[in-house]
This record gives structure tokens, sequence and C-alpha cells, in this order.
């Protein structure tokens, strides 16, 4: 059964349209990275998938019911790009990933024992459990990106959908990140990522969808890395700024633009 | 402890107790949300509500909560739908509300201007044993949905965006925080006043979070300094001989100083 199967998607925002018949088909299982420059709708495109924006034309189905009747919410989970955890009160590190937990717990009945466990679960896997009782203002950025990713790992959920996990984030939490991912693909789990770079991701990635304009431009095996990119041990610490020349970046790169 | 020989006095702590209570639980998940200045709006657009019962000969308490729902409905609507028009929108709901108060006030028969001010800032001698018959049942009513939803309110105020995928009815999460606190608005006026009632709802749970880590840990806090200042704040006003919600909001901005100045001595978390 398919994941996520989208079909002439349109989604317009504020009376523009930035995705234009857009088709993506997504199985149980696959790792797939969403590739493209800034402004090019890869971010667009994983918020249709999700829900969070209506598609003005075409039809999305996810696990193989049309959205509109879709409940089983759960199975889904999703890490905004967030910059830091939000939220004006102090809350620890726990009780974010708890939070996670949600969708899938009973209303006035305590955590249960099958939550608990999945959410000391959900920190082992972004490396945190001796965290757990602070508060998570306290933590660096690249934790708190890991948060939020055992925020939705807590759901137990059937597909993750992350968009720019590695934007900003450190060498080692980018490491973790790719483990956890790892660990939850090798178990069955779908992976559908945002990325601008791949970093330590690359080489879980069994697919790579290139959007341009508002379309899909390639969908297939991932890019070979070339140039500088291909070295191991390969760090990228320019999240955002545009490549300088003369440094070839390889997901940046206008040949992908209309 | 001469003060508890005055009916009107142990009508008033026991409303004191319960809206110290109540305003806070509901005032943490709007700081949460960083929404802490929605309280204030409502206040203002509650003010049309009392003078509305003025005007018409019924309980302003009733009114107030009508107009208030009415009011923070609205505000939750026009902050779905977009950001910096809203920002305006609000705006002219605010002083609308005060406004209309004003207007309205002046039009009723039995109403003026003066009599607006022990609603704007509270006044021991106004609850009146129906009165507290509605405010104990509001303010239950309050701090059980704050228990009962805490779970949901806490991951819709976190993060809407992950709460939506989650399956979670975020617009109604949304629209139930408004309007609890609306009800929380329209119970505690009698006691802090429309114009203060927001403070009783975020200082609170500011002083608190000055020393706690955890939301759980200050949303219990800010509960219990929220009913200490109603208390004390209540006693001082009875001797004092001012308007309970200044005295009530002085003392709860002092405990926010001493926590802020705790927070600063103990060691770096």
């Amino acid at each position: 059964m398919s994941v996520f199967d989208l079909r002439g998607g349109c989604v317009a925002l504020g009376g523009r349209e930035i995705l234009h018949e857009v088709g993506v088909t997504i199985e149980e299982g696959e790792f797939v990275a969403v590739l493209g420059a800034n402004g090019s709708g890869k971010t667009t495109l994983v918020r249709a998938l999700v829900g969070l924006v209506p598609l003005t034309a075409g039809t999305l189905e996810i696990f193989g019911t049309p959205i509109a009747r879709f409940r089983e919410w759960p199975r889904l989970g999703y890490v905004p790009q967030r910059l830091a955890v939000g939220g004006g009160v102090p809350a620890t590190v726990r009780e974010v990933v708890a939070s996670g937990r949600v969708g899938r717990a009973r209303r006035l009945r305590r955590l249960g024992r099958a939550d608990q466990a999945a959410i000391d679960h959900a920190l082992e896997d972004v490396g945190l459990p001796h965290r757990a009782k602070d508060p998570v203002a306290t933590l660096s950025g690249g934790q708190q990106q890991r948060v939020l990713i055992a925020r939705a790992l807590a759901g137990e959920p059937d597909v993750l959908v992350l968009d720019e996990p590695t934007a900003g984030v450190d060498a080692d939490s980018q490491d973790t990140l790719a483990g956890a991912l790892g660990h939850l693909s090798r178990q069955g789990g779908s992976v559908v990522l945002v990325a601008h770079e791949l970093g330590p991701l690359a080489a879980l990635i069994g697919r790579a969808i290139v959007i341009g304009g508002g379309r899909v431009v390639s969908d297939g095996p991932p890019p070979e890395p070339e140039g500088h990119h291909a070295h191991a041990g390969h760090v990228h610490t320019h999240a955002h700024e545009p490549a300088p020349p003369g440094r070839p970046s390889l997901f940046e790169p206008g040949t992908f633009e209309r | 402890m001469s003060f508890l020989a005055y009916d009107f006095m142990q009508r008033a702590l026991i409303a004191a107790v319960l809206v110290g209570a109540a305003a806070p639980a509901i005032g943490t998940f709007l700081v949460q949300r960083r929404l802490a200045l929605m309280g204030d709006g409502i206040g203002h657009i509650a003010l049309t509500g009392v003078a509305l019962g003025f005007l018409l000969g019924t309980a302003p308490v009733l009114t107030a909560i009508v107009v208030s729902i009415l009011g923070a409905v609205t505000i939750e609507l026009i902050r779905e739908r977009g950001r910096a028009t809203g920002d305006v929108a609000l705006a002219l709901l605010f002083y609308g509300g005060i406004a209309g108060g004003v207007l309205l006030i002046g039009l009723s028969p039995n109403g003026s201007s003066a009599t607006l001010v022990s609603y704007l800032f509270g006044s021991l001698s106004s609850v009146r044993p129906i009165d507290l018959v509605v405010i104990a049942g509001l303010s239950i009513t309050v701090i059980g949905v704050a228990v009962v939803f805490g779970r949901e309110l806490f991951a819709v105020c976190s993060d809407q965006e992950v709460a939506r995928v989650s399956g979670l009815p975020v617009r109604f999460l949304n629209i139930l925080v408004a309007v609890t606190a609306a009800v929380t608005v329209s119970v505690a006026m009698r006691v802090v006043g429309l114009l203060l009632v927001s403070a009783l709802m975020v200082v609170p749970v500011a002083a608190a979070q000055q020393l706690t880590t955890s939301f759980r840990a200050t949303r219990i806090a800010a509960c219990g300094l929220g009913v200490a200042a109603s208390v004390g704040g209540l006693v001082l006003a009875f001797y004092a001989d001012v308007a309970p919600g200044a005295s009530i909001v002085v003392l709860a901005l002092g405990a926010f100083l001493v926590a802020a100045l705790a927070a600063q001595l103990r060691p770096a978390r």
C-alpha cells in the first residue's frame, strides 16, 4: 500500500500557485529525500502531504484513504522546520517528547506502560535520555531539533515526515539523527524528508525527488555526490546561505530551476 | 481576623480562592501559546457586556459572559485567518469593547461611568450570594477544562501544526481555550476587575516559571500563587480600603520580583 499517493496536486498560497500538478507516490518502507533550491516548493509539497496546506486541485490518499476521510493520524509523525522548541512556559525534555504521544493517549488516563516505554525509546533513539528532566530551553539548537524528532518518534509513527531536520544542526546531532532515522527505516517505517544538505543522511536515502519551480524535475535514485561533497567526513556548516561562487553545492544548482 | 465577621468578606474570600486558582490554570496555556495579552483583550470586550446588562436590566455577569465568549471566538477566528491584519483587527475589537461599554452605560437609566469603575477594578462588597454560586460553578468548570483537556491543550499550545498532523481537533481546542479564558474573565471581574483580570491569568505564571523547570510544576505553582495573591490582596484591600484588583495584582507582581531575584541568586542550571 502507498503511504502517500498524490496525483495532479496543485497548491496555491496567497493566491499564487506554488505546486503545479505534482504527482508523487511513496511506498511503505521507502526512505525518500525531497530536494530542491530555496523557494522550489519542496516544503510546500511535504506540508501538502501531511494535510497542512489544502490542495486546490488533484487528489491525495494517505495509506489508501482519501485525505478527507483519513482518520489514522497517529500513523503519521511530522517534524516541522523550527529553530527551537516553542512555548512561553518552561517544559522538560520529557514533557515535550510525551506530547508526541497525544494522538494515541486516552483522555483522563495517566500515560500507560506502553506510552512510557515509547517515550523512553524515543529519548534513547535521539541520545537524550540523560537530559529528560532538563528544561528544553537549556539545550543547544541541535539537541532541541533532536527533541522535536523524539516527539514525533514517541507517537510510534509508520511514516515520519521531516522538514529540513539537519538545517543548522551540529555534526554530532546530525549523526544521532541519521542513526535514529536508520533505526526507524530498518523496522519497516517510511521516511520522507526535505533536505537542503544531506550530510550523514546521504547513505540512508533510497530515492530522491527533486522539486524545481513547483514541479517534479527528477525522481529516482539519489544523485552521486561530486567534488568536495564526496570527501569522507565532509560536514556542511553553511546551513542556509547560498553557496559562494566556485564552490558548487550539490542540491543548490540553478540547473534544477525552470 | 476581624474581617471574617463580615458576610460580604466571607463571600469575597471564597470567590478569591476560586478565581485565584482558575485564572492561572487557563492562563498557563495562554502564556504557553504566547497569547498573554488575550485575557486583557477579552476584558475590554466584556465591559460592553457589563454595560449591556445594565441597559437591559439583566444581571451584568450573564451579559458579560455572553459578550466575552462571542468576542473570544471572534478573536480566535481573526487569529486563525491571518497575521498582520489580524493584529489591527484585534486592536479595533478591543477599543470597540471599551467605547461600547462607556456608551451603553451612558444610555442606561440606572448606570453611569462611575458604576463601571467597580467592574474595572473589582469591589469587595459586590459579591452577592447568587454571584458566589455562579463564580463557584464557573471556576470549577474552568479548572475542569484545564485538567480534562490538559494533554491536548499542551500539545496545541506548543505546536499547532504538529498537533494538527497528530489528528487533534485544533480549531475546537483553540476555541475551547478562548471560551474558557472568556468565562474566566467574567468570573474574575467581580474580584479583580476587568482591567486587571488578565494580570491574574499571567503574572502568577510568570512568577512561577522563574523557579520551575517543568510545565506541570509551573501550572501547580501558578495556581498556588494565584490563590495566595488573591486572598492576601483581598485582606489588604479590606484594611487599606482600596480596590481589591489593585492590591491583588501588586501582590502578584511582588511575588514575581521575589521569584526573579531568587532565580538570579541561585546557581545556574
